[in-house]
């Protein structure tokens, strides 16, 4: 344990995952002995054919699937059984979802205030100046009293990221947050993404846009039937590939 | 409106009215045949009594001031009853669940009468409490098993991906039900919630059978008095009718005010 916190500090790294296994019933394997370290300010891309547990990996960061046996650390926090870490990790990762998930009963601002408020406790006008700074960011500076519903895919997802930047995590996961969308919208996403990856936002990124995970990516993991089948930095990873599997699938997306 | 909506809705309410007059005229031509004599002033005095100038609550009025107390608390309790059930049953721990499914099932498997009875004889003596507390506590008992499965149904209709988002936000269970799955729950389950709601006043004359004295119960009286029998459960319907009626119209209300289904 103690080593693990040690290395963290010290190379600033803040996702250390480790020898992660996961089995759904079925039986399913959709992690099989996955290790990973996501340093501060970097951008890890995942990448893999549908059904190879990219998904899964994600989930399992931020504690939305418990694994069956390995080692999460996020920002010097395990990810154990205590409600406190749990907790502690929840409110440092934030998630975006390729549904978008947003509340559809509550406006925007009432979307991005809510958990500032109940989570964070913060008072209306400190969260309200949050919000309208953060909609101005990804912007949607007009959109504060719209429901979900009087907006397109591309803004829902603009205000689902600024709910999840809210709560100034320190880390943000992306599950596909372009592929529900129409073309002529993952643009504006993107670019919000890139945005934050310039900031020097940690990201993990799942994504089939492979221009993106080429321009903002500084790392990239391939997965295949639960396994990580080859990580590296991007530039080597696109164009010096080590594994045959990795090959075969570029040539089939790129 | 649609020209072709306006000719169905009128074709709708004559169809309507020729009913209404079809089901009064069985009803004369069936008194008649009986040899019944009509007496509609007289009832007037059971619903308000004029005396010394002044106008007091007859029999019938003080009679439904009764039935809408005893509903309306019993509707507040079942609604809390429904909800800490559905909560339990759909909670982690396990006795919680039991608990809840052996209420529910012991409730929903025996008569409403059954219960009321059970209530008003055994339970009452023991515990030393009124008839009116007891009709309460029968009746929010009762309903409260079928509001907790409306409201079960209205939680797990919420998709999963809200839960998702509330806890990667850090949002506790307790902050997710509160501020976003119940409020969609519920708005998706007033239709529902409404019948029941109907169903909660019209099952409230069996509390009659306790003798607590609603509407019915005054009815009852009163016809066992005078023999007007038409007229008095005419007006008795008319009056349940009134209350279940304002019920669905403040309902309907509600609805077009929160709009939004996801
Ligand atoms: N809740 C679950 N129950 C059972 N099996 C699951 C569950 N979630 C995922 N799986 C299975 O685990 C495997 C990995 O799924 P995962 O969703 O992580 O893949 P993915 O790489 O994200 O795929 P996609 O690109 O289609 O999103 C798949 O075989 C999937 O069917
Ligand atoms: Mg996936």
């Amino acid at each position: 344990m103690q080593t693990i916190l040690d290395a963290t500090s010290a190379d600033q790294v803040v996702i250390v995952a480790d020898h992660l296994r996961k089995n759904f019933p079925g039986p399913v394997v959709a992690l099989d002995d996955c290790s990973l370290q996501v340093r501060r300010g970097e951008v890890m891309v995942v990448i893999g054919p549908s059904g190879s547990g990219k998904s899964t990996l994600l989930r399992c960061l931020n504690g939305l699937e418990t694994v069956d046996s390995g080692r999460i650390v996020i920002d010097t926090v395990p990810l154990d059984d205590q409600e406190t870490h749990r907790l502690a990790i929840r409110r440092r990762v934030g998630m975006v979802f390729q549904s978008f998930n947003l509340f559809p009963h509550l406006t925007v601002e009432g979307n991005i205030n809510l958990a500032q408020r109940l989570v964070r406790g913060r008072s209306r006008t400190a969260a309200l100046a949050t919000t309208v700074s953060l909609l101005d960011k990804v912007g949607l500076a007009d959109a504060l009293h719209r429901y979900p519903d009087e907006l397109s895919g591309g803004q829902q997802q603009r205000v689902a990221i600024a709910r999840a930047l809210a709560m100034h995590p320190k880390v943000m996961l992306f599950d596909e947050a372009t592929s529900a969308l129409d073309p002529e919208m993952i643009g504006e996403v993107l670019d919000v993404m890139r945005t934050l990856a310039a900031e020097g936002m940690t990201m993990v990124v799942v994504t089939h846009e492979m221009g993106f995970a080429r321009e903002v990516g500084d790392r990239v993991v391939f997965m295949e039937q639960g396994r990580i089948v080859e990580q590296a930095a991007t530039d080597d990873f696109f164009q010096r590939p080590a594994k045959e599997r990795t090959r075969a699938f570029l040539g089939l997306v790129v | 409106m649609s020209t072709s909506r306006r000719v169905s809705i009128i074709r709708d309410l004559v169809l309507y009215v020729l009913t209404c007059i079809g089901l009064v005229w069985l009803v004369l031509r069936g008194a008649e045949q009986l040899g019944y004599q009509w007496h509609w002033r007289q009832v007037a005095h059971h619903l308000i009594v004029m005396g010394d100038g002044s106008l007091t609550a007859g029999p019938l009025i003080r009679g439904l001031l009764v039935t809408m107390e005893i509903t309306l608390v019993s509707l507040v309790l079942a609604g809390g009853i429904g909800l800490t059930v559905a909560l339990l049953r759909l909670s982690s721990s396990r006795l919680g669940r039991c608990a809840a499914r052996v209420y529910l099932e012991s409730i929903r498997n025996t008569p409403l009468l059954v219960q009321i009875f059970f209530f008003y004889f055994v339970v009452a003596p023991l515990f030393d409490i009124g008839r009116t507390t007891t009709a309460i506590l029968a009746l929010s008992l009762f309903e409260g098993a079928y509001v907790s499965e409306i409201i079960r149904a209205g939680i797990i209709s919420i998709g999963r991906g809200q839960w998702e988002a509330c806890y990667s936000l850090g949002l506790s269970r307790t902050q997710s039900y509160r501020a976003v799955i119940l409020p969609q729950a519920l708005r998706r389950i007033l239709p529902p919630l409404t019948s029941q709601a109907v169903s909660l006043i019209k099952d409230s004359a069996l509390v009659s059978t306790i003798a607590v004295y609603d509407v019915t119960m005054a009815g009852r009286t009163i016809v066992a008095d005078t023999f007007l029998v038409f007229e008095v459960w005419f007006v008795v319907a008319a009056l349940y009718l009134t209350l279940t009626l304002s019920l669905s119209a403040l309902a309907s209300r509600l609805e077009r005010r929160f709009p939004r289904v996801a």
